[in-house]
């Protein structure tokens, strides 16, 4: 809380730019559109960062995402997405713990092709929480819904992609 | 489909009991509730695993095209006057020495600045800025002196930082960088405790540039 630094752009986008290109993978399950998203965030964040002010900037940062996104899926009319795993590769998650064997054993391909059976409401509520981390606050400033559907959006969907995964269609 | 089809609100509080999101109340009702309530628990334990799943999703690296070039034409006015924060002018100091684009602007700026300084009937104002009369705008040619010995002294800077850059860490600006960056995590952990996960990827993303 003491130093509520402006972020520089390099700094930001050396710290953002996985984060949003997993983001809008998980959303899409479509690589190219996702590096695009992260070019198109990155150069909005370049103009946007003299007229920031310090305060929540997670809040800040994905609703400029969520915005370039949305002006993303309007301009393509959205392709259809292919959950495709080639580059799936784990880098960093932690190993599952032994009640987590059962999950462990899904492919992650399982995970994103469900993921992308959702609603966007709830996937994107999803995404935002579980993929990049967001507290529901941080998510409720973003996507600019109250508080508490952002609490049920998360656990409906959560629920769904559970079911999805229990009796795969 | 197969969500359980609960009788007691406490369900629909699960998920945001499994992310810290509860109110002091709502959490005393729920860990008391979870004592009890066998479909409760057996809803926990699912919702667990699906947010399980979606939190070890793999972290993708994002492709080399999507990070654009970065630059920094718009600090480098405040860099040449000497009002950048002091933690950001070795981070653009850094950036010159590698980029040739960025050093040609400098010197851009520094001759429009110079010729600026340079008209006659000027005000300089205390805090440097200097503001034109009666919009006389006399254009005083940029004077090649000046530049040069910019560009040298901007070149002789340059070599200085390679060499301690090479002699000290090949990665040289990066530690620059990670100044930063680290002040920025300190500052991420103390807005999002309960986001371990985040905090996992930035640990990735540090040590991984
Ligand atoms: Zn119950
Ligand atoms: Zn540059």
């Amino acid at each position: 809380m003491a130093e509520e630094l402006v972020p520089d752009w390099e700094d930001v986008a050396r710290r953002y730019g996985r984060k949003i290109y997993n983001y809008a993978y998980r959303l899409t399950g479509n690589p190219d559109d996702s590096a695009d998203l992260v070019q198109e965030v990155l150069l909005r964040v370049r103009k946007g960062l003299q007229r920031y002010t310090p305060g929540s900037f997670e809040g800040w940062l994905w609703r400029i995402t969520r915005n370039a996104f949305l002006d993303d899926v309007r301009r393509r009319k959205r392709r259809p997405t292919v959950p495709l795993g080639d580059d799936d590769r784990g880098i960093g998650n932690p190993s599952p713990s032994p009640d987590e064997v059962l999950s462990s054993v899904r492919l992650s391909e399982d995970v994103q092709a469900a993921l992308l059976k959702l609603p966007m409401d709830f996937r994107e509520c999803v995404v935002l929480c579980d993929v990049v981390g967001l507290t529901y606050d941080e998510i409720s400033d973003a996507v600019d819904i109250p508080v508490g559907t952002v609490r049920s959006r998360i656990h409906r969907g959560r629920k769904m992609l559970r079911d999805t995964l229990t009796w795969p269609l | 489909m197969a969500s359980v089809i609960h009788a007691c609100a406490v369900g629909e509080l699960l998920s945001a009991y499994l992310d810290g999101e509860l109110t002091r109340d709502e959490l005393h009702v729920v860990v008391e509730h979870l004592d009890s309530c066998l479909e409760c628990i057996a809803e926990f334990h699912e919702l667990r695993d699906a947010r399980t799943m979606l939190r070890t999703l793999p972290r993708l690296e994002v492709p080399d095209r999507a990070l654009p070039d970065i630059h920094y034409g718009a600090e480098l006015s405040a860099y040449l006057d000497g009002e950048l924060p002091t933690g950001e002018q070795p981070v653009v100091f850094a950036h010159m020495a590698l980029c040739e684009k960025c050093r040609n602007e400098l010197y851009e700026l520094d001759a429009a600045r110079t010729a600026v300084r340079a008209l006659p009937r000027l005000d300089a104002l205390p805090d440097g800025s200097a503001h034109g009369r009666d919009g006389d705008a006399n254009v005083i040619p940029l004077r090649r002196g000046r530049r040069s010995w910019l560009a040298a002294s901007v070149a002789a800077a340059v070599l200085v930082l390679f060499v301690s850059l090479t002699s000290s860490d090949p990665q040289g600006p990066v530690l620059d960088l990670e100044v930063f960056s680290n002040q920025h995590v300190a500052r991420e952990s103390v807005q999002s405790p309960a986001s371990l996960f985040s905090a996992e990827l930035t640990a990735v993303d540090v040590s991984n540039p």
